[in-house]
């Protein structure tokens, strides 16, 4: 990293982050006329002019938003959905390129700068996310300069305060296909504006994690700054996030982690997740809060000191927040983060390092001292996790993917029956091989998530040939994403089970105290074999939980 | 359950034109009718100043398709743009658990309702402003329009026999969850045989030619249940809403029928409440001409009030009168009512005729008939002279093949089919849909709310196929909520009692399918 040798060896470095509060004191934090804009570092490691210095946390201020906005100037047209068919031919050609992870072809960075409320093409971009404050100066927008779009960010500011003042709270507007939705965290607002289809609930959760990102950068201490200011200006504060807000975005259209509120587990043998286990294990018992092993977003391991747990929702912002900030990759860090479920006023420490382009530990702890044991603990870490092969395994696991429908064993297993569903004369065998035949797996199953309550994880087959392009996979999604928000109302729910048949799916939902396990079909799909399949797919779930499940080897959550 | 009980606050409705006062100062001149009146202008002013509002913040982004609603916490904010830059605004407030016990659709339906009707009888409030731009006319008409409206509201629910403390302390009967199994701006039709279909149908035409040189449209019911029509859905459905409201045996006893004490309880602590809002501020009543008294002779204009309750009665001859459009000048006669065709736009003679539960509507086209009222009774005798003999026979038929009010229940199930493209609609008698658990009724309003959401959403596009959809649902409480949407027809029910799998609910969705609904919903 550039930026951070050059840094570590300033007499008077900006520190943001003082260490007995671990609050923000913000008048230090910026300083006119520099491009650096918010900058954090640990104060043990200033005066050390070691080789081996470990880098501040260097994602801001190094414009690494805006090269990586430049680069992926082609490959945006994947990402950016607006209204125009035209796109499409397009789109699918990307798509055919970023078939295998949807996530890894994708590049975080900050879109259409140049536009504003003025451009027709910013009105026509399909979903908007602001952030603004209460006074009404605009924080974020994924589209568009925020300083244009001031005059915008005031006409939000006006509707919440309006309603505000009749003594009410606005929640959404609809207007035809595009819905308006608002939260109110304290100064801060959040808003977003979409024609996607989503519900209400499923974008005011994007909004929550959106606000959950803010503090995991920030704390809520950043309220403080609006107590004492009401005019405080907090861009600068974020300045050089974008890619981290983007990438978060991104995520809402890929990741079913973002609306189950569990995590989920790269595929391993028991033996090789018990051996990463085993080591993380060792070093929570010296100190560290949180010891994690993923690979992308999937959890390898997972330990947490006593009592300690880590919320679903945390793990997400946090493996965002360390995946799309380059500088991570680069070297070791250590870095002030914030969990916000954890404790959303307080920073904790990160050290934070990349094994391979996929693999990456983050030790997490409270002590800001801490960074010279936490390499040590991770050297210790590497040394075992290359002696037991478990680097290679990942990398392995990385090529094989996960549970292919094609796979679901075949013979269901007698006496289990889940959805409980009685034998139609139609479910003879016969009639089984017939509907076999198209393509994906049996019954025409295309897809299907298992979420285990217990264990706040899940797990997502692999998409089927039916379900290629990055296009059918959101739609598959945001059909989850409906269905979930369907199954979970807050007056009424949970549901139990859930049949919808449309013109693109049979979507089978079903929900118990243990597990929800949602599937999708052809639309032609038999309704009896349908409900036959999915008791399958739990049988086949248990069959290899030891493999996609981290099973209570740690006691982080209860 | 029902609305929060501090009831003044309970529901706002607003109509404002956006092309008037657009000027500081004159802001007022946008508002033309504004529920409760006496609410201060300041506080109207404030109501509209956001709705007008978010029309324009939301035209940025959706240009074709401005502002449908506002969810607040404590409110739901529904819109209706039923004439160009004219806008009506209903304002529910919550009761205490906020989450909206009522459809978006239904109450927009109630908003429709209300223009539609009055465009029937007033014309569109557009050509009535351009008639008389400063606006007092339109005024004076929409104020006693709607009251009279709302007053029915009350009356017609046929809720208020079994749901007693639903009218207590409140002020309007607004649609709710309670209502999911009904569809409002849909009539219902009477099935009838082939052999008395045949002879509706040559009563019809002896009725179509009525008039000496155009023909004559005409609607028939048999209680409160639609027989024939001879008109497009929209009218049909104007007429017939009209008819249940104000012309049918029942809308004519309930007036005077002993049973009604917690009506007449409730529609007298309405108007108190009213009269107490509005004397808090005579400026607006003024405003809205918004006195209560009937046709007065202080008013310049002579208001019609087609909704005014207890003002039809049954004419020796048998035919309905009423006083409400005043007498043809210089006589005692009744001036007979007249109603405006959506579809054509032609203005008709309504004369309605009633035989025990036979209530027959006849459409007599203005322009055929040359003097007045006196041509109108000569029709009428006419019509006496040539089918009243169809007419006793008919009610006779329909009265021993009628299977009283439970006629369409099925047992075990609790049903509503939308026929969407008829705009006719077939439920369960309330009777038995009160006897479903809350939580069933919930579910049920929460799933057509995403169905409503999904058909809007579809129509939309414009390359919309028409939707297609099945939604099965097992509710917590083991009810099972079912949807079925397929060409442009639509079936809702609750199962309570199938406490038993998808296959089996699936099953008895097929067999209802098969046996009453010609097998639309059936899969194949």
């Amino acid at each position: 990293m550039e930026s951070s040798s050059s840094q570590s060896n300033e007499p008077e470095p900006i520190v943001v982050v003082e260490e007995k509060q671990r609050d923000i004191d913000i008048t230090t934090s910026t300083e006119p006329g520099s491009d650096i804009t918010w900058r954090r570092t640990t104060g043990s490691d200033q005066d050390m002019d070691l080789p081996s210095s470990p880098s501040s946390s260097g994602y801001a201020g190094e414009g690494g938003g805006s090269t990586s906005a430049t680069t992926g100037s082609l490959i945006e047209i994947e990402h950016d959905e607006i209204e125009e068919e035209q796109q499409l031919r397009i789109q699918n050609q990307i798509d055919e390129i970023s078939i295998t992870d949807s996530n890894s072809s994708w590049i975080p960075g900050k879109r259409h700068q140049n536009e504003d409320d003025g451009s027709i093409s910013w009105r026509k971009r399909k979903k908007h996310f602001f952030i603004l404050s209460n006074s009404g100066k605009p924080i974020y927008s994924r589209y568009g300069d925020e300083h244009k779009l001031a005059g915008f960010s005031a006409t939000l500011q006006a509707i919440v305060s309006f309603v505000e003042n009749e003594g009410d709270s606005v929640k959404w507007v609809r207007a035809g296909k595009h819905q308006v939705v608002f939260l109110v965290k304290g100064p801060i607002y959040l808003v977003c504006i979409s024609s996607t289809e989503e519900p209400y609930e499923s974008l005011r959760g994007q909004l929550e994690l959106i606000y959950g990102q803010m503090l995991v950068i920030l704390t809520r201490s950043v309220n403080r700054c609006f107590e004492k200011n009401p005019k405080f200006d907090m861009t600068p504060l974020l300045g050089g996030t974008d890619a981290v807000f983007s990438s978060l975005i991104h995520s809402f259209s890929w990741n079913p982690a973002t609306f189950l509120h569990a995590y989920t587990c790269l595929p391993l043998s028991y033996a090789t997740r018990q051996a990463a286990g085993a080591v993380l294990q060792d070093i929570a018992d010296s100190g560290v809060l949180f010891a994690t092993l993923m690979c992308r977003h999937k959890v390898i391991s997972l330990v947490g000191a006593q009592k300690a747990s880590l919320h679903p929702d945390d793990m997400l912002l946090l493996a965002n927040f360390v995946m799309s900030s380059e500088s991570f990759r680069m070297s070791e860090s250590f870095s002030p983060i914030c969990l916000p479920r954890y404790n959303p006023s307080a920073f904790l420490y990160a050290y934070i390092h990349y094994f391979d382009a996929d693999t990456y530990l983050m030790l997490l702890t409270t002590n800001s001292d801490a960074f010279y044991h936490l390499k040590d603990c991770r050297i210790r870490i590497e040394t075992v996790l290359l002696k037991s092969h478990v680097l290679s395994e990942v990398q392995r696991s990385l090529l094989d993917g996960g549970m292919h429908v094609e796979d679901l064993p075949p013979i269901p297993q007698p006496g289990v029956s889940h959805l409980g569903q009685h034998m139609l004369p139609s479910d003879s065998p016969e009639r089984f091989k017939e509907a076999n035949h198209s393509i994906g797996g049996p019954a025409g199953l295309w897809h299907f998530i298992y979420r285990s309550i217990y264990l706040d994880q899940y797990v997502s087959s692999e998409f089927s040939s039916s379900i290629s392009t990055r296009q059918q996979q959101k739609r598959l999604y945001r059909a989850y994403q409906k269905l979930f928000a369907s199954m979970h109302d807050k007056g009424i729910g949970p549901h139990k089970t859930q049949f919808r048949r449309d013109e693109n799916y049979v979507l089978l939902c079903w929900v118990t105290q243990d597990f929800e396990l949602y599937a999708a079909f052809d639309p032609l799909a038999d309704k009896a074999l349908a409900i036959k399949t999915c008791n399958r797919v739990c049988q086949w779930i248990k069959d290899v939980e030891n493999e996609i499940f981290l099973l209570g080897a740690s006691p982080f959550s209860w | 359950m029902g609305l929060s009980s501090n009831s003044n606050e309970s529901i706002q409705l607003c109509i404002f034109d956006l092309r008037r006062g657009q000027h500081e100062g004159q802001e007022l001149d946008k508002i033309l009718f504004f529920f409760p009146s006496g609410l201060p202008f300041s506080k109207q002013l404030s109501v509209i100043g956001l709705s007008e509002g978010l029309i324009t913040f939301t035209r940025i982004f959706s240009p074709e398709a401005a502002c449908d609603s506002i969810e607040a916490e404590r409110h739901s904010h529904v819109f209706h743009e039923p004439e160009p830059d004219i806008w009506m605004v209903m304002v529910v407030e919550k009761s205490n658990d906020s989450e909206p016990i009522w459809r978006e659709d239904a109450l927009r339906k109630v908003l429709k309702e209300i223009h539609s009707l009055f465009v029937m009888f007033h014309g569109s409030v557009r050509a009535m402003l351009e008639k008389e731009p400063g606006g007092g006319l339109v005024r004076r008409h929409l104020y006693s329009f709607i009251m009279d409206y709302l007053r029915a509201c009350i009356k017609r629910s046929p809720w208020d026999d079994f749901c007693c403390d639903f009218l207590v302390g409140k002020k309007f009967l607004l649609p709710s969850f309670r209502d999911c199994l009904r569809e409002r701006g849909t009539a219902q039709m009477l099935t009838i045989n082939r052999e008395a279909a045949i002879e509706v149908q040559s009563l019809v035409r002896v009725l179509e030619s009525s008039a000496v040189n155009t023909p004559c449209h005409s609607l028939v019911l048999f209680q409160d249940l639609l027989v024939s029509t001879t008109l497009s859905p929209d009218d049909t459905i104007n007429l017939f809403t009209y008819a249940v409201l104000r012309l049918t045996p029942r809308a004519l006893s309930s007036g005077t029928s002993s049973w009604s004490y917690l009506r007449k309880g409730n529609i007298a602590s309405n108007v108190v409440a009213e009269t107490n809002v509005s004397s808090q501020n005579s400026m607006s009543e003024s405003f809205y001409g918004s006195s209560d008294i009937s046709h007065g002779d202080d008013n310049n204009y002579h208001v019609v009030r087609p909704l005014q309750s207890d003002k039809w009665s049954k004419g020796k001859d048998g035919y309905l009168v009423t006083d409400l459009w005043g007498a043809e000048v210089g006589t005692w006669v009744f001036a007979t009512p007249t109603v405006l065709l959506q579809q054509t736009g032609e203005r008709m003679y309504l004369c309605a005729y009633q035989h025990r539960s036979l209530t027959l509507m006849l459409l007599i086209p203005i322009s055929s008939i040359p003097n007045g009222e006196q041509g109108v009774s000569a029709v009428k005798q006419q019509v006496l002279e040539n089918a009243s003999l169809k007419i006793l026979k008919i009610e006779e038929k329909l009265s021993k093949g009628w299977g009283g009010e439970n006629a369409y229940h099925v047992s075990g199930y609790r049903y509503l089919l939308v026929d969407g493209d008829r705009s006719a609609s077939r439920a369960s008698p309330a009777t038995k849909v009160t006897t479903l658990a809350k939580e069933s009724l919930l579910a049920m309003n929460k799933l057509r709310q995403e169905v409503e959401l999904e058909k809007s959403r579809a129509k939309l596009e414009d390359h919309c196929c028409e939707k297609d959809l099945e939604v099965c649902i097992r509710a917590k409480n083991n009810a099972w909520v079912i949807s079925r949407v397929t060409r442009g027809k639509e079936l809702y029910m609750v199962l309570e009692k199938a406490n038993e799998t998808l296959l089996y609910a699936s099953d008895a969705v097929e067999k209802f399918s098969n046996r009453y609904c010609d097998g639309t919903f059936s899969l194949d």
